[in-house]
């Protein structure tokens, strides 16, 4: 495997007395985009934060292409593009010239450079136009062109899709995709929202209260997990007997929600259960077998709905 | 190394010139020129012109009417001087002008101040701080090529004042003479050059203003609050020599920076505080000075950039 682009060690920040992030390990793929899940105050933000070194580390270290953001702030830095938070940027000067004065402060950046990351992002006609009265949309598209400018290994974006619309949000998942796809770059996209980083990340990790509950691959090659989820809509009295009956003749551990039975499985298995069921006379009102959504997932690995 | 930090201080005059509030401050020196001007060419009895029979009599009859009130004023010798060796006085002139312009350093004063308190609390109320510390530039780079910036502005506006104090002095005055005054020193009447007569004029009041723009600047860096830093920064320096006396006989008034700060104090001979030097004062402005700029320094390298 090659080199991870970035590793999280024993990630942890504390403010005050408050642990804020509890220890995180784990590493990011040159390639990959990773998706940050979590509800708002997770503590999202606050990685992101000491990732760019903006804030102190309280424990633990970031290591981005083998360098310590924490000895190395320079030599680990120059790989990473970043957008934290909102896209701010500087309202007076025209969007070409808050790129020039980013360009500048890396060296080899060519206005060839520039030229080329407007046009990837779609702003060139507006690039010379003043900031402030770009939408947040475009603003968030400046902000991505400045985080690409120096060719960054690593871009890291914080809520990216946080007040676009629908068609905004497409056009982030198709340069997250295309970066990751063409060029190789890893992409940190950070969300409080599941439905949005099913469909541009490769793994997803949910934090929690600082702590990283879980990482799921989005697109499972794993063949023997079954990519389907059936849910069974019965009579509540009857949930703890069908339960144990799928339990006992199946050896399925489903999980109830709002008096629906969970379980994964593939579509063929389905006949044989359906009719132990209905023989073992537990009154069924409807029974669904649906492509498996990542909310299934992570409802079947912790057991409770988590996000939110 | 230095083309990187040439750059920083490019961008931040860059971004300090692509402001509006830049230029409108600068023309309000410009007009506060003009003003001065104009007032003191109403102001009669400084455009005196003399006449070429005349002149000797009138130099005679200000003498005598000097003597009544001082016999010492040195304006006598240097009347005296004039008439015994032929120099008939010029009358108001450009030169002048500009040389009573340094009471208009006061209004450069305090714009460098609102430019040093900005230029670091902006950046965190814009939020653009963040993108730009997560650059391959350290944060001592950053802070310093700020402060540097402040006093290229302050430059900038100086020489401002010097063109258009020239300009304006020449169309209301008359250019009239090399520039050079009289001045008596130790009894006898010696000639003053032009720039000695300036650099005398100026530096003594640019002292305080690299004071009060570098105590703006420490709190910009420090508490990240631009009117707070520009707020106290104007209330001491127009207070400051009042404070004095309440202080004077105080045994650690010597120690207050207000105290040193005035160093026309030691031309006129008008000491604030009995047992002060030059030197004395001189060396603790530079370490007040230096204690500015490190508390700024550490306080703005090490704290976290966290949320607002
Ligand atoms: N500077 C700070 N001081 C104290 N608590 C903070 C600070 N910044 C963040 N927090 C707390 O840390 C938690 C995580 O915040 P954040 O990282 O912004 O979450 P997220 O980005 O996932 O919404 C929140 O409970 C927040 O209140
Ligand atoms: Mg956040």
């Amino acid at each position: 495997m090659a080199e991870p682009a970035m590793q999280l060690i024993g990630l942890k920040k504390q403010i005050g007395s408050k642990l804020i992030v509890k220890g995180l390990d784990f590493d990011i793929q040159p390639g990959e985009v990773f998706g940050f899940l979590g509800p708002n105050g997770a503590g999202k933000t606050t990685t992101i934060r000491m990732m760019v070194g903006l804030i102190r580390i309280s424990e633990g270290d970031v290591r981005i292409q083998g360098k310590s953001i924490k000895s190395d702030f320079k030599g680990a830095i120059r790989h990473v593009g970043a957008i934290v938070e909102n896209p701010e940027l500087y309202g007076f000067m025209s969007g070409y010239k808050n790129l020039l004065v980013f360009s500048r402060m890396i060296p080899g950046i060519t206005r060839d450079r520039i030229d080329e990351v407007v046009k990837l992002v779609g702003l060139e006609k507006s690039i010379s136009q003043k900031v402030k009265r770009y939408s947040l949309g475009m603003r968030q598209r400046l902000g991505i062109a400045q985080a690409l400018l120096h060719r960054p290994s690593i871009l890291i974006l914080d809520e990216p899709t946080n007040g676009l619309d629908p068609s905004g949000i497409r056009e982030i998942r198709h340069y997250i995709r295309k970066l990751a796809e063409e060029e190789n770059v890893a992409v940190i996209v950070s969300s409080h929202l599941l439905s949005e980083m099913e469909l541009m990340c490769d793994r997803i990790g949910i934090l929690k209260n600082g702590e990283l509950i879980s990482i799921q691959e989005v697109h499972s090659t794993d063949k023997d997990v079954p990519e389907e989820m059936v849910k069974i809509d019965c009579s509540a009295a009857q949930l703890e007997n069908a339960k144990q009956l799928l339990q006992e003749k199946f050896g399925i551990a489903a999980v109830d929600n709002n008096n629906q039975l969970l379980f994964p499985i593939s579509r063929d298995q389905m006949p044989p259960i359906i009719k132990a069921l209905a023989v073992a006379d537990i009154e069924m009102y409807a029974v669904a077998v649906e492509r498996k959504t990542l909310e299934d997932k992570f409802l079947h690995v912790i057991g409770e709905n988590v996000i939110e | 190394m230095s083309s990187n930090f040439f750059q920083l201080v490019r961008n931040e005059q860059t971004k300090l010139y692509s402001q509006l509030a830049t230029w409108i401050m600068l023309g309000i020196l410009v007009v506060v020129v003009l003003g001065f001007a104009l007032i003191t060419r109403t102001a009669d009895n400084f455009t005196t012109d003399y006449d070429e029979a005349t002149w000797k009599q009138e130099l005679q009859d200000q003498n005598e009417s000097l003597a009544e009130i001082d016999q010492a004023d040195t304006q006598i010798l240097i009347n005296n001087y004039r008439i015994e060796n032929d120099l008939m006085p010029d009358g108001m002139t450009a030169w002048d002008f500009l040389y009573d312009s340094n009471m208009l350093t006061s209004v450069l004063s305090l714009l460098t101040i609102i430019v040093a308190g900005g230029i670091i609390a902006n950046e965190y109320r814009w939020g653009t701080i963040k993108l730009l510390l997560i650059r391959p530039a350290t944060r001592t780079k950053i802070f310093f090529a700020k402060y540097t910036s402040v006093l290229l502005f302050a430059l900038t506006a100086l020489i401002v004042l010097f063109i258009f104090s020239w300009l304006f002095g020449m169309l209301l005055f008359g250019l009239g003479g090399d520039g050079s005054v009289l001045q008596v020193k130790d009894g006898k009447v010696v000639e003053v050059s032009v720039w000695t007569r300036i650099a005398q004029d100026y530096g003594l009041q640019l002292v305080k203003l690299v004071v009060w723009a570098t105590f703006a600047f420490m709190i910009s860096a420090a508490l990240r609050n631009g009117a707070l830093a520009i707020g106290t920064a104007i209330f001491l320096m127009f207070a400051g020599s009042s404070i004095v006396l309440f202080i004077y006989d105080k045994p650690f008034a010597k120690y207050v920076l207000f105290s040193n700060l005035d160093l026309t104090q030691f031309t006129t001979g008008m000491k604030l505080v009995e047992d002060l030097t030059l030197t004395f004062a001189v060396v603790t402005i530079i370490v007040y000075y230096l204690i500015f700029l490190v508390i700024g320094w550490v306080l703005f390298t090490k704290r976290d950039v966290a949320g607002n």
